[in-house]
């Protein structure tokens, strides 16, 4: 089938089976890799894309489900080689350690900021339950999610 | 053994995929490839149930092209709520949290930010899993279910919807178009209440309770249970030893023995044994209906 | 990653516990065009798939593919196709004849007479042995007088059951393998150890270790779960030397939650103790519940002693270990190994042992406690070595204080729904396997450091970093011995060809030992540097002195005192290649000559709910001796992530099996193996980490290692918060809601 999707601010045209997941089309077909698979059952968080803006899973998404639509992967978040505020943080609050679950964390911490500048810690947390880190015990990255709404702040 | 067929990084099974733009063309599908045929709404259960080769449709009919389908909107007889509204919606939305803020609570108990951005509250309906959280909390505000199909709209109470574990009441070519939540009573308080694994898990029990008091005396009275039957019941035992008394703990504990006594065992229940399950739906009950209390004392 | 021309690789799986493959055809998957691979078409080697001990303690039992399948989840073929969708429907075409054999599921059951042999026979080295009561291997060691026990004034004696977890590391098991025109093989994979993954290819494929290349790659956590080779990795190679083409083979997640979980076991614990609150001696029977295969069962039997005999002291010490086969996924590492499970029976026995003879529980850790000068056999008989640093009393006492110890609840006194108990448990983890002999366990890493013409330098080693910050840890290091910045010292990307020889990333050795070979090379590379300075400015080399000079952002070589004569590390290389001096650099190998332990004791509050029977977090006071502490975000880090896993240890776990079809009850999905979320964590404010002040004499800058004591006491200190909550112990993990309300039905009715 005939798709069309915008995918970090750039229109692209594929040509997908409709089984097709977005999450193997940005990883396999744009080698945006780094979206990851963790559990392909929307348990880990580790997939978590934006779609028109609102963090989803993308093993639960079929490409064919995301035509006309837009999406923003890890790889979008950056300007050029100036990091997000986000990611700074989370790389300042020591939030990363084997840094698998981190953009699917950071793609979440997006879409929170967005919709709620000045969180509180249960906020925080109840907005990243969805996320999974088997590292840190979330100290780190709670605490990185702060940091970034005051620098975000200003 | 499905062991080999089981594989989550793709959707291992090939479908016809269809997106079609107008209800009666959604019906006409449905008609056309009956058990053939899975609707596709917020994908957070099909596609998983996909990759896990528990259901293999030889056709997808995602009806997210259908746009009356996502509808919130307040109605004299209730808030009409479609069956495509996302869940992070109904979450959300500020008519929702005005009017029946606890099927707004019972919604933000579900799954994660990232599923309810995706999860539909039809889609929770349509399982007919008897832990979906938003199956009892519609019970217990006796909402009313809109169905469509080749001969035309119909509707009927939500408890008639449910048929038992994993089956619903709907009839080849039908689809399930929305909700009608009647608005409680004047000063009603209301609550939901879960437990898990965890906090992100399907309910091991949950309870859904809307009250009213008159003269400090329980009034109207609506509590239901999930999880621990097919499908999610009313407690009307409860209820009635509830209705026109003071909200005491004695009363209370009275009225929960009934609620453990819903608790119908599986063969394989793997989350909880039924004992648990009786003793935790008896302290969710205490919870949903003191914090109910609360809030219509509130309200006086 | 991927190539071009890249095929996608899956398993092929037993269905069943036990089986003998009878007949597989594959004819259908071949016609749809996909490469496949059966038992006959690999080598017939016999191996253990982990390189950490020595040959003459390394028992055998694996292959490549097998044609007897011991478990659900075991490999018995493999396919290779264009796409992943393409080698799915390959897999499904095959058609296998099983013959069904009996199988067992509970480690006392499986040693029965009767029970369904699952091993034959394996290897030791390679002498064939017999396998009797589905014993794979055992352990037996005594020390001390018996006469200690029975002349002790209080005996308890219990049977303990820990819980079988998942390390559900976020990667799953995953491997790279491409065919090199030379005949040989370049492989990027899901590993902790390159070189003994390339050890192992070697063994099994026969291609000459020169043409195995092992790369290094960005890894996810694995928590011990890569030491061993991943099973994956053996069957790509297969695919791909038969193939001739790269093949990308990567476990789903229900293909990795039957491919390893954590040593179950079952302990007998006998401790006594006598009314003056001194440990009078034990007896520990420990049944490793291993599963279908051994992959470090006679090294793990050795630790588990290791780790009992050296929580406290105990004057007689007796022990068995037995490693039973079971027909269930193999068992490997999982942080801490063992550690945490015999943590929680000592810890609990521990409490248990001070009520009765009417002590306080803290002070009867402070009576008992194994410390600095006392001998330390953490890593098992083989691995002794004297403690030099030791912080216990400063974790205990300064804990204590934090939380009010002495003033904590009696359960006695609670009856409401809800009930609070604060809880102590104390742990440790050895910083590798060094010692000062050789041992039966192989320990030793290197590293290569050379200086850059700009006065930059190259660090490279062959150490995987997981996450740990073992290789932040190791630039911090070199740049320290050398005078720079951090940045002034570059990580290389490297593999087996360009790295010497180093064990493993594993057993809390990252920053002791691989930090110590760092700080090898570095003094190497400092002494040339000195030597070439010296010629520069015409100084004696010992004499000169080193500093950082942060205008120049240089490190400056000086003759102090003297006027003018200073050179930058930059004008130093330049002036060698000029001369023709040659490069200032080492190459080095390094065994630690101990394995001193880092220690770490908890406090921690719950809160029991006894109508649901959940535990909530309060409070948790976490102290940690890990000698110098070199990064103290990324060292909190490790005691965050270490709660956690062991919070979720104790409450949560668990991978029982459905008897009836021999596959795990949640039949692989992690919507059924549920650990902590963000919201199921306590809050920032209720948790406290804080280091205590030591320096370790024989590590890089006093260091010492971290990532596996931030979990071991865990679970022994959160069961003893919910007894001093609810007045019930317990023997079996994990201690969920279900078990709570269990309890409480059968104490209170």
């Amino acid at each position: 089938m005939e798709i069309e999707i915008t995918i970090n601010g750039r229109k692209r045209r594929f040509d997908v089976e409709p089984n097709k997941l977005l999450l193997n089309l940005v990883r396999d077909e744009l080698y945006l890799t780094g979206t990851k698979y963790g559990c392909g059952i929307g348990e880990c968080g580790a997939c978590t894309v934006h779609l028109d803006g609102e963090a989803v899973l993308a093993c639960m998404v079929l490409a064919v489900d995301a035509d006309g639509r837009s999406v923003t992967t890890i790889e979008g978040v950056a300007d050029g080689d100036k990091l997000d505020p986000v990611q700074e943080a989370y790389i300042e609050e020591g939030a990363i350690q084997c840094g698998f679950c981190t953009p699917g964390f950071i793609m979440s911490t997006k879409a929170l900021l967005k919709e709620n500048s000045d969180p509180s810690e249960g906020e925080i947390r109840e907005y990243l339950k969805g996320n999974y880190c088997r590292c840190t015990g979330y100290v780190n990255i709670i605490k990185a999610v702060q940091s970034a709404a005051k620098k975000m702040q200003g | 053994m499905t062991i080999n067929k089981v594989n989550t990084h793709i959707v291992p099974i090939e479908f016809e995929y269809h997106a079609p733009g107008s209800l009666d063309e959604a019906v006409a599908l449905l008609e056309k490839y009956g058990e053939d045929a899975k609707i596709l709404a917020g994908g957070t259960d099909l596609i998983p149930h996909m990759k896990q080769r528990k259901t293999e449709p030889k056709h997808i009919v995602n009806i997210k092209k259908i746009p009356e389908l996502a509808c919130i909107e307040e109605t004299p007889d209730g808030i009409k709520i479609g069956a495509l509204a996302k869940l992070r919606a109904v979450e959300l939305s500020p008519q929702i949290r005005e009017k029946v803020p606890m099927l707004s609570e019972a919604a933000g108990s579900i799954g994660s930010v990232q599923i309810r951005n995706l999860g539909t509250i039809g889609g929770n309906i349509c399982n007919a899993s008897p832990s979906a959280d938003m199956a009892t909390a519609l019970m217990a505000l006796e909402a009313t279910v809109h169905v469509y199909g080749k001969d035309g709209a119909k509707e009927y109470p939500i408890a008639e919807f449910f048929q038992g574990r994993s089956d619903v009441s709907l009839e080849r070519g039908e689809l399930l178009t929305g909700f009608t939540v009647p608005y409680p009573p004047e000063g009603a308080g209301s609550a939901f209440e879960k437990v898990g694994w965890t906090t992100f898990d399907i309910a091991t029990v949950n309870v859904a309770a809307v009250l009213t008091l008159k003269g400090g005396k329980i009034d109207h009275c609506s509590i239901a249970l999930g999880a621990c039957s097919p499908a999610p019941i009313k407690v009307a035992l409860a209820e009635e030893i509830l209705k026109g008394k003071e909200p005491t703990d004695e009363v209370l504990e009275e009225a929960m023995e009934f609620v453990a006594a819903c608790v119908e065992p599986r063969k394989r229940w793997r989350r909880a044994p039924p004992e648990y399950r009786r003793r935790s739906s008896q302290a969710l009950a205490m919870d949903a209906v003191g914090r109910a209390v609360e809030q219509a004392r509130r309200h006086q | 990653m991927s190539f071009p021309n890249m095929l996608y690789g899956r398993v092929l799986k037993s269905p069943h516990a036990h089986a003998r493959i009878k007949a597989m055809d594959v004819s259908g998957a071949e016609a749809m065009g996909a490469v496949t691979l059966t038992p006959e078409e690999v080598p017939d080697v016999t191996y253990c798939p982990r390189l950490v001990s020595i040959p003459s303690a390394t028992y055998k039992d694996w292959k490549v593919l097998t044609d007897k399948p011991h478990y659900v989840g075991e490999a018995i073929g493999a396919v290779a196709a264009e796409s992943e969708e393409e080698a799915q429907k390959a897999l499904e075409a095959i058609e296998v004849d099983y013959e069904v054999l009996g199988a067992s599921f509970d480690a006392l059951e499986s040693m029965k007479p009767g029970a369904e042999p699952i091993h034959d026979e394996i290897y030791l080295e390679d002498d064939l042995l017999k396998v009797e009561n589905n014993v794979g291997c055992q352990l037996e060691i005594t020390e001390g007088d018996p006469k200690a026990l029975e002349d002790a004034d209080v005996v308890i004696e219990r049977t303990y059951r820990t819980n079988r977890r998942y390390h559900n590391q976020l990667e799953t098991k995953s491997v790279m393998v491409r065919p090199e025109a030379d005949g040989g093989i370049s492989v990027w994979s899901t590993t902790q150890t390159i070189h003994n993954t390339r050890l192992l290819l070697h063994d099994i494929y026969g291609i000459p270790m020169g043409k195995i290349r092992v790369y290094k790659v960005a890894l996810g956590g694995s928590f011990g779960s890569s030491i061993h080779v991943n099973p994956v990795v053996n069957v790509a190679v297969g695919l791909a030397l038969k193939s001739r083409r790269p093949v990308k083979l990567s476990y789903t997640r229900e293909e990795d939650i039957r491919d390893h979980c954590a040593y179950q076991m079952i302990f007998k614990l006998k401790l006594g103790a006598y009314k003056n609150g001194k440990l009078a001696g034990g007896r520990l029977e420990a049944y490793l519940d291993i599963g279908a295969h051994q992959i470090q069962a006679y090294p793990l039997l050795g630790c588990v002693v290791g780790w009992w005999v050296s929580l406290y002291k105990l004057p007689y010490k007796d022990y068995v270990g037995k490693a039973v086969y079971t027909n269930k996924v193999p068992s490997c590492a999982f942080r801490g190994y063992g550690n945490p499970q015999i943590s929680w029976v000592v810890e609990t026995m521990m409490d248990e042992l001070a009520g009765k003879i009417g002590v306080d529980p803290l002070d009867f850790r402070l009576n008992n406690y194994i410390g600095e000068g006392d001998i330390f056999w953490g890593q098992g008989p083989s691995v002794k070595s004297i403690i030099q640093s030791c912080g216990v009393e400063e974790i205990l006492t300064r804990g204590a204080e934090m939380v009010d110890w002495y003033n904590r609840p009696n359960p006695e006194e609670q009856t409401g729904r809800y009930r609070r108990g604060w809880g102590v448990g104390r742990g440790y983890h050895t910083s590798s396997a060094g010692a000062p002999v050789p041992s039966s366990i192989v320990d030793f890493g290197g590293a290569m450091l050379k200086m850059n013409e700009d006065g930059t330098f190259d660090y490279v080693s062959a150490l995987m970093d997981h996450g740990c910050g073992t290789q932040d840890a190791h630039i911090k290091i070199v740049a320290e011995e050398l005078c720079v910045t951090a940045d002034m010292v570059n990580i290389i990307r490297a593999d087996t060809g360009t790295t010497v020889y180093d064990v493993c990333t594993h057993a809390s050795r990252g920053v002791y030992s691989g930090g110590g070979a760092a700080l090898k090379v570095a003094m190497k590379v400092k002494e040339k540097i000195r030597d070439f300075a010296g010629k520069i400015l015409d100084a004696y080399p010992h004499a000169v002195r080193i500093r950082y000079d942060e205008e120049r952002e240089q490190a400056v070589v000086f003759a102090e005192g003297i006027e003018g004569r200073e050179v930058t590390y930059r004008e130093i290389a330049e002036t060698a290649r000029h001369k023709n001096w040659g490069t200032a650099a080492a190459v080095e190998s390094y065994r630690q000559p101990s394995c001193p332990p880092h220690f770490t004791g908890y406090f921690v509050e719950v809160e029991v709910d006894t109508w649901t029977g959940k535990v909530k977090l309060l409070r948790v006071v976490a102290g940690a001796d890990i000698g110098t502490v070199i990064n103290p975000m990324l060292a909190a880090g490790q005691v965050h992530g270490g709660f956690a896993q062991g919070w979720s240890m104790t409450v949560l776990e668990d991978l029982p099996y459905d008897p009836d079809d021999g596959d795990l009850v949640n039949r692989g999905s992690v919507a059924n193996y549920k650990v902590p979320t963000t919201m199921d964590m306590l809050d920032l404010d209720d948790l406290t980490v804080f280091f205590a002040d030591t320096y370790e004499p024989t590590g890089p800058f006093g260091a010492k290692g971290i990532g596996e004591g931030a979990l071991n006491p865990v679970a022994g200190t959160v069961a003893n918060a919910i007894q001093n909550a609810l007045g019930v112990r317990f023997f079996q993990l994990p201690i969920t809601p279900i078990r709570i309300l269990e309890a409480l039905r059968e104490k209170e009715g």
